[in-house]
């Protein structure tokens, strides 16, 4: 175990931290806390500090140790992994700080304190599993992952619809698990090993199945359409740092799975790609629609999640096809937008997770139409909020820019291919940019109903930011955003770095033509900053000595304004979902206006996520039927659940 | 120094030529209309004014003007004016810009969001929708730009006698590209029928009713802008319908403005004999645009070769 020493002690620290809370300092609440969060987040610093390492030396490092005499505990720490781990602690760090001062209902000292333990397993699990290096490992990291994360979820157990989705979450992460060990059985009984290494022998037809059989299990973690439906459940119920965590970095180990087991499969069909990049075309569309939709400031983020796993997918779609194709430009341009767009996607999806925690913290309301004005007493959590915004919808000079803007020359340089290929990239690069349309149109609609205009309800009024630990983390985050969008030339080396560990066949990677798209932007972002300056000084001019007066808004002749007059968030996406219709079944109920005295009325409306109504169809339902039948064997009596045990083993023992 | 002193003569012009449109819609009205330099008096005059905000604005409204004139300068200064190499160029600009219009766009609509009124909140609902179609037909549109030229830039694609070249390339379904083009440039700009400049019910606006609370320079800034936007469109329209290059800067020069000319011209005939669509059916009209660029890629690329 020496080769991985600093990685190890960073894990120990993460989960020491969160069992200590446990023994004695629960009944201590704040210095449980301050212990507990500060605990994690040293943990994570030093996890991160070691991460950069095998990202910039190219060095393997490995660490295996005997467990139960059975098998090993295998570590493996390549360029991908270090990738990921740079986002898991980085995101898992700020989150830790930010708990904090989220979790401030002193009378739940207990549950806090066994919070920081399923908090530091969900941090210590992921860690472990992007560095996993046999299938054993993985499994039960996997699962470790799962479970804690599980928990996380039904924090809030009070609330019956936070119970619904933990069990919903349960369900669709152990199906999920599922096909993963379906396909690790397949790769096993093979093999005959559980070690990695022995994948690539494995004859072609075996592959496809392990490749199916993974991408399902791996994207229902990763929230791929049409397995995403347990995500816009589970991230709103649970208090948002771990929101933050799961959107931000747990469900990019689905990514991160699909990913691995591509190169470790070592055959390059063009199946594979076509796969990946229709899902995640669909991901992409839908999950943008849907968030548009929505009225809970949470499970808009939620979807879109969905939406930027589809961005992710595009990117790792178009470089799986340019492996396919001999194209290696193309190639490294797509796994290494894919990636970035990974650890992007983290920081800003974290940092929305975090404001939309604030606003909920403060007005005790995620529904977004009584929000309204937040910015004016709210600045700081206001400017990230719209900065995570710009940066997720992938406009300049913020990071979502650079990683999109690295898979769409991958999309043009698949252009350039023949048939199949042409076609795939072209409706690539066509999705990429109405998602990015729709990304403008939904985040507008969030910033411009909670953050600005006035507030719509006595909730949104009474609010201030005086925490700290929430405020700078978020800080830190937008400043990322910022950084990786100015120059993003070290990032995106990071990325293909990488992309370098998949085996590609491509050999140590010159960064310099990649380094060159990327100071194009940098270059092309500083042009833009100096005219804005040149603008900036010029208004001042033009302002000179000049009356500036205010005045209330300009009501268009109307003297009695409201502030229940403003446009809200259902109307201001309506028309965009109403163009979705079949997609997005918009259910509305609204009694008609009658009578020369008509009555108050009301309105209400939901968007209908295609993939729920029809897994509840095909499968829920035939499913519960084909239980119910089977009910009579669960009766309730010991003796006879004694005796199947005992006829499972004489039957196994015919056939093992 | 010819691309700097073009990229300063565009500022300049841009004004004018927009008063164009004014012009052919007072013909077609049998009025005498405003004077060609009408776009000028206007500027200068919101210049010398001081502004009044809403009480329910914050920096944010501040901001919209400036970022979408930042925006709109800085597209200018990567555009090839009258076929000459622009200011900047660099693999990819044309993503880039599309995207920094998106910014502009962005703070367009959030400062609009900041006054808290429902007019505005309704046109900024509409600025977000429709140009979500018109940038599946732009980057529709640059795919079979690239596969012509190989590159990804605006140079690249409008510079020299390069627009011939697509016309050889691509043949008539070219054609389809040119009027998609037109389509984006009415639908970006708020023109008739996608937007009515002219209309007095605010309801029925779009990008007017968005910047009904700013007054003064901020103003000014958004009315450059836009004339600078509309610039941008109708010169790449422009190169597409009239390629030639005569081998001498200043006689290109004059061919180039004067086919600008004839695009104002015809977007102000368009806004003479056409309505406006109603809203619901504005989606479908940008929608044609896509389906043209569709067509004409799909075609020029696949069945050409």
């Amino acid at each position: 175990m020496l080769a991985m020493n600093n990685f190890f002690l960073a894990v120990f620290i993460i989960l020491g931290s969160g069992v200590l809370p446990l023994f004695f300092l629960w009944r201590r609440f704040a210095l449980m806390k301050t212990i507990a969060s500060l605990g994690i987040s040293a943990g994570c610093l030093i996890g991160l500090i070691d991460a950069i390492g095998p990202l910039s030396n190219g060095v393997d490092l490995t660490a295996s140790a005997p467990y139960l005499r059975a098998f090993a505990l295998t570590f493996r720490m390549d360029g991908l992994s270090s990738f990921f781990l740079i986002a898991i602690f980085f995101i898992a760090l700020l989150a830790a700080l930010y708990s904090l001062h989220y979790m401030a209902d002193s009378r739940k000292t207990v549950r806090v304190a066994v919070h920081y333990l399923f908090f530091s397993l969900l941090v210590a699990s992921m860690a472990l599993v992007v560095t996993a290096a046999n299938m054993i490992t993985f499994m039960l990291c996997w699962e470790l992952m799962s479970l804690s994360s599980f928990f996380l979820v039904v924090y809030n157990y009070e609330n019956e619809g936070n119970r619904k989705a933990g069990y919903l979450y349960f369900i669709f992460s152990q199906v999920g698990a599922m096909f993963i060990l379906a396909a690790f059985g397949i790769i096993y009984s093979h093999a005959a090993s559980f070690g990695f290494d022995g994948i690539a022998a494995l004859p072609e037809t075996a592959k496809i199945l392990v490749f199916a059989l993974a991408f399902i299990g791996f994207g229902s973690k990763a929230g791929v359409f049409p397995f995403h439906v347990w995500l816009p459940h589970a991230h709103p119920a649970a208090p948002s740092h771990i929101s933050a965590i799961m959107s931000g970095v747990m469900i990019k180990c689905g990514i991160y799975g699909i990913v691995r087991i591509y190169a470790l499969l070592g055959w390059h069909a063009p199946m594979f790609g076509y796969i990946v990049l229709v899902a995640g075309m669909v991901s992409g569309i839908l999950g943008v629609v849907y968030a548009l939709g929505q009225h809970d400031i949470k499970r808009l983020l939620a979807y879109h999640s969905v939406e930027n796993i589809g961005i992710i997918l595009i990117g790792i779609g178009l470089g799986m096809i340019g492996v396919s194709a001999g194209n290696p430009v193309m190639a490294l341009l797509g796994f290494g937008g894919g990636l970035l767009h990974v650890l992007n996607h983290s920081i800003f999806k974290s940092l929305l997770f975090m404001g939309a925690g604030m606003v909920l913290h403060k007005t005790g309301t995620r529904t977004i139409d009584v929000l309204g004005g937040l910015i004016k007493k709210m600045r700081i959590t206001g400017a990230t909020f719209m900065i995570g915004s710009l940066a997720i919808c992938g406009l300049p000079p913020f990071n979502g820019f650079v990683s999109e803007f690295l898979i769409y020359i991958g999309g043009f340089r698949g252009t350039a291919l023949s048939q199949t290929e042409f076609a795939l990239s072209l409706l690539a690069i066509v999705s990429l940019a109405v998602i990015g349309g729709l990304a403008l149109a939904c985040f507008t609609k969030v910033v411009g109903i909670v953050f600005q205009g006035e507030p719509r309800s006595a909730a949104a009024e009474a609010v201030d930011e005086k925490e700290l630990s929430m405020i700078a983390p978020m800080v830190t985050l937008a400043g990322a955003c910022l950084v990786i969008g100015v120059f993003p030339g070290v990032f995106a080396g990071m990325a293909l770095r990488a992309a370098e560990s998949l085996q590609l066949g491509y050999g140590r990677v010159p960064l310099a033509p990649f380094m060159q798209l990327t100071g194009n932007i940098t270059r092309g972002v500083l042009l833009a900053f100096t005219v804005f300056v040149l603008i900036l000084v010029l208004r001042a001019f033009l302002y000179r000595g000049k009356s500036v007066t205010a005045s209330g808004t300009w009501g268009c002749g109307f003297s009695q304004p409201t502030v229940r007059m403003q446009y809200t968030g259902s109307s201001y996406a309506g028309s965009i979902i109403a163009f979705f219709g079949p997609l997005a079944p918009l259910e509305e109920n609204h009694p008609p206006i009658a009578g020369r005295f008509p009555a108050k009325t009301h309105y209400q409306s939901h968007v209908h996520d295609i993939a729920e109504r029809h897994m509840q169809r095909v499968i829920v339902s035939p499913v519960m039927a084909a239980f119910d039948k089977l009910r009579w064997l669960q009766h309730g009596d010991i003796h006879l659940y004694i005796g199947y045990i005992l006829l499972a083993i004489v039957v196994l023992l015919f056939f093992v | 120094m010819t691309s700097v002193l073009l990229f300063f003569l565009a500022i300049l012009l841009a004004p004018f030529y927009s008063a164009i449109i004014l012009k052919v819609k007072a013909f077609f009205g049998g009025k005498k209309g405003p004077p060609l330099l009408i776009n000028y008096y206007t500027l200068v005059k919101l210049l010398k004014k001081g502004s009044v905000y809403s009480t329910s604005t914050t920096a944010i409204f501040k901001l919209g003007p400036m970022v979408s004139l930042c925006a709109a300068l800085t597209v200018l200064m990567f555009l090839p004016i009258a076929g000459q190499p622009p200011i900047f160029t660099f693999q990819g600009d044309i993503i880039f810009l599309l995207y920094l219009l998106g910014v502009g766009r962005f703070f367009t609509i959030a400062a609009a969001m900041d006054t808290a009124s429902p007019f505005e909140g309704m046109g900024a609902a509409r600025e977000a929708y429709f140009p979500i179609i018109c940038e599946a037909t732009l980057f529709m549109v640059l795919i079979l730009f690239y596969v012509v030229t190989g590159e990804l830039s605006l140079a690249a694609y409008f510079s020299a006698g390069q627009p011939a070249g697509f016309w050889q390339a691509a043949g008539a379904p070219l054609l389809f590209v040119v009027l998609a083009l037109f389509i984006v440039l009415l639908t970006e700009n708020s023109r008739v029928p996608v937007d009515d400049p002219a209309t007095h019910l605010e309801l029925t606006m779009i990008h007017e009713v968005m910047v009904l609370d700013h007054s003064g320079p901020d103003l000014a800034f958004i009315e450059l802008g836009s004339f600078l936007k509309l610039f941008f469109y109708a010169t790449m329209v422009t190169r597409l319908v009239c390629p030639v290059t005569l081998g001498h800067p200043a006689a290109d020069l004059v061919v180039f403005l004067a086919t600008m000319g004839v695009v104002y011209v015809a977007v102000g005939v368009i806004e003479s004999v056409m309505a406006r669509y109603r809203m619901d059916k504005v989606p479908q009209f940008v929608l044609t645009s896509f389906a043209l660029a569709f067509f004409a890629t799909v075609i020029s690329l696949e069945f050409l070769k």
